[in-house]
């Protein structure tokens, strides 16, 4: 047995404090869901599959301390030390680490001597290893061989010949159609690159960039002062392999620095901003609909205090303990219906700002009413226990004279 | 009506306890319009409160239509209010937030008598009461002897066979207080059963029969003409 009507006649006589709760409970929700789209954005964003076996790499970075050092034997020495390491699987030379937030990125084009236009993609110059090593799917084409792999000077002018790229990045080159054997250039004068394969995934060195995914990789080693290896190990054989790495690199040869970190590491590091974004977000979202549940429960304190005598009066002509509590979960409930109500509205205008002018994601029906759902269980659940304090005022209330 | 056969009363704190009934025994028959007087703090608001199932005695037995009423569940209790009884308070007791019409339909809706009937009950207890013209005012728009009728017509409109009045006319003008009881005494002889506690001699000495509560106790009966309470002790 409701009692709507009275109710919200009682409640329109007592509206500044409803409205202030209910206005609360508006911009909590504008403000929550707004917050959960860019957390889901972001959570979507880290869990998004990277294509590479991030767990299982290894990356090395060493910078030789001679002036004249022989890099591309170096080179050559090392990675057949790494790949005959008891629990490595492969190994990979490479200019940059993926995922790591440093790379570097070129602008292409279908047609030579371009200047205006084309897609930007991040590449990479590594050997015929780097498919196995960094655990990539090749779903079209050829693997690099040894006869496409080169070796130039860091000073030499050099254009590749062939290239292996990403899937995302050959649907945005030449959608709809069969990327290998087509050739892209890298603007001006460039010679032609010939596509030889396309892997299914790569999410690149900046898994951030509204570009992340495309990528390019070359057959070559420039050989410079410093060099990156990526080893991929065994299942589960990660840290015992890394332990042993550093000495075995240092004992073959002790003239250079040698750093070392996990993919995962450099992964996470990446992904920093994300998280503290998505912390920071759970924990503003978190205090707000504490301190709406507060207010709750402090407004229905105050109301319950403030109608003692009335509770007792009601239960005297004939309110059971459960008509009491009821009719404040229900009149909380419509507090918070319309703050809600108010809130969907005020989601949908903040979001439609945060889109336009920050490029935020667009807030669906679904999540707006997910958010509301919580909010409103939130708010019955924290007049709960003021209500069921109401319902055991006495009767006897009626007849006290204050 | 109402029988009670050595209710007792008592309130507890940690250091001391206050026996408000002590042996209190007292029957109203059906139809009586019985006055109950007595110095403050004798107990007069905590028979009302027993009387009333507001409050549970520490002990003895109270038969309410018949009905043992001493030991009935919360819930019970509510649903016997509801039913049989009618309160009209010194303060009148209306919810300020709510118009006439509202006022007196909250006990029907907990009796969960249909919009219809409830409409037909209100509309009935305003004329009788002469208030049909203001069912949508606030009771802050009416005088005070206009309040307590609200309430009167509030205890009336579940048509109960008891009323119970705890000082009616005691926050009135003499006049008012005049229109008040000669009401309440219309009531009366429609059949409904009165128990007013009251602080007026007057008031009082208008029932057919008067109690006196002193200490806990009834310790005095005045106008007994239908029945007496020692006789019950």
């Amino acid at each position: 047995m409701f009692e709507l009507k009275p109710m919200l006649s009682a409640l329109w006589r007592n509206k500044i404090s409803a409205l202030l709760i209910a206005l609360q409970l508006a911009l909590t929700l504008a403000i929550v869901s707004n917050a959960t789209v860019i957390v889901q954005d972001r959570l979507e964003k880290i869990a998004r599959p990277t294509g590479i076996a991030v767990s299982d790499i290894i990356s090395v970075t060493f910078m030789p301390v001679p002036v004249n050092y022989d890099m591309a034997s170096a080179v050559a020495a090392d990675l057949e030390l790494l790949r005959n390491m008891p629990g490595v699987m492969d190994a990979t030379v490479t200019n940059q680490i993926p995922l790591s937030g440093s790379g570097s990125a070129s602008t292409y084009f279908t047609e030579p001597n371009q200047e205006i236009g084309g897609e930007n993609a991040n590449y990479y110059q590594t050997d015929e290893h780097f498919i196995d090593t960094l655990g990539l799917n090749l779903v079209a084409g050829r693997n690099f061989t040894r006869a496409d792999f080169d070796v130039i000077g860091p000073n030499d002018t050099y254009e590749p010949r062939v290239a292996i790229i990403t899937q995302k990045f050959a649907d945005v080159m030449f959608p709809g159609e069969d990327a290998v054997g087509k050739f892209f250039y890298s603007g001006g004068d460039g010679k032609p690159r010939e596509i030889i394969g396309v892997v299914e995934r790569h999410l690149g060195a900046w898994p951030s960039w509204s570009k992340a995914g495309q990528v390019a990789f070359y057959p070559l080693l420039v050989t410079g002062n410093h060099k990156r290896y990526l080893i991929r190990t065994e299942p589960g054989q990660r840290d015992v392999v890394y332990k042993q790495i550093e000495e075995k690199l240092a004992e073959r040869d002790p003239q250079r620095v040698i750093h070392l970190d996990t993919l995962s590491k450099k992964m996470a590091q990446s992904y920093v901003s994300d998280n503290v974004m998505v912390k920071v977000l759970s924990a503003v979202m978190t205090l707000l609909t504490f301190i709406v549940a507060l207010g709750i429960i402090g407004l229905t304190i105050f109301w319950i205090n403030q109608r003692s005598k009335q509770i007792g009066v009601r239960r005297a002509l004939g309110a059971t303990r459960a008509n009491i509590s009821r009719y404040f979960l229900v009149e909380n409930t419509l507090i918070a219906g319309t703050g809600l109500v108010i809130g969907m509205a005020a989601a949908q205008v903040i979001n439609h700002f945060m889109v336009n002018q920050f490029s935020q994601p667009a807030l669906s029906m679904a999540t707006l009413l997910i958010c509301a759902a919580i909010l409103l269980s939130v708010s019955v659940t924290a007049a709960l226990a003021p209500a069921i304090r109401a319902a055991n005022i006495s009767p006897a209330m009626a007849t006290r004279s204050v | 009506m109402l029988k009670m056969h050595n209710i007792r009363k008592s309130y507890r704190t940690d250091t001391i306890e206050t026996h408000a009934l002590r042996d209190f025994s007292l029957q109203v028959n059906e139809g009586e319009f019985v006055s109950v007087t007595g110095p403050s703090g004798s107990g007069k608001t905590t028979f009302l409160n027993i009387a009333g199932l507001l409050e549970t005695p520490t002990g003895g037995q109270y038969l309410l239509d018949g009905e043992d009423v001493s030991s009935l569940n919360d819930r019970d209790r509510s649903r016997l209010r509801n039913e049989k009884i009618g309160f009209i308070f010194q303060g009148f007791n209306l919810i300020p937030d709510l118009n006439l019409f509202d006022n007196i339909d909250v006990p029907l809706r907990y009796r969960g008598f249909n919009a219809k009937e409830r409409k037909k009950r209100i509309e009935k207890v305003l004329e009788q009461v002469g208030l049909s013209a203001r069912a949508k005012h606030l009771p802050a728009q009416l005088s005070g002897g206009q309040q307590q009728r609200v309430a009167i017509a509030r205890a009336l409109a579940g048509e109960p066979r008891f009323l119970l009045a705890d000082e009616p006319t005691g926050n009135l003008d003499s006049l008012m207080a005049r229109q008040v009881m000669e009401l309440l005494e219309f009531i009366n002889e429609w059949g409904t059963t009165i128990v007013m506690v009251t602080h007026d001699p007057d008031l009082a000495r208008r029932a057919h029969r008067n109690i006196q509560i002193v200490d806990g106790q009834v310790s005095d009966l005045q106008h007994g003409t239908v029945g007496a309470a020692r006789e019950i002790a």
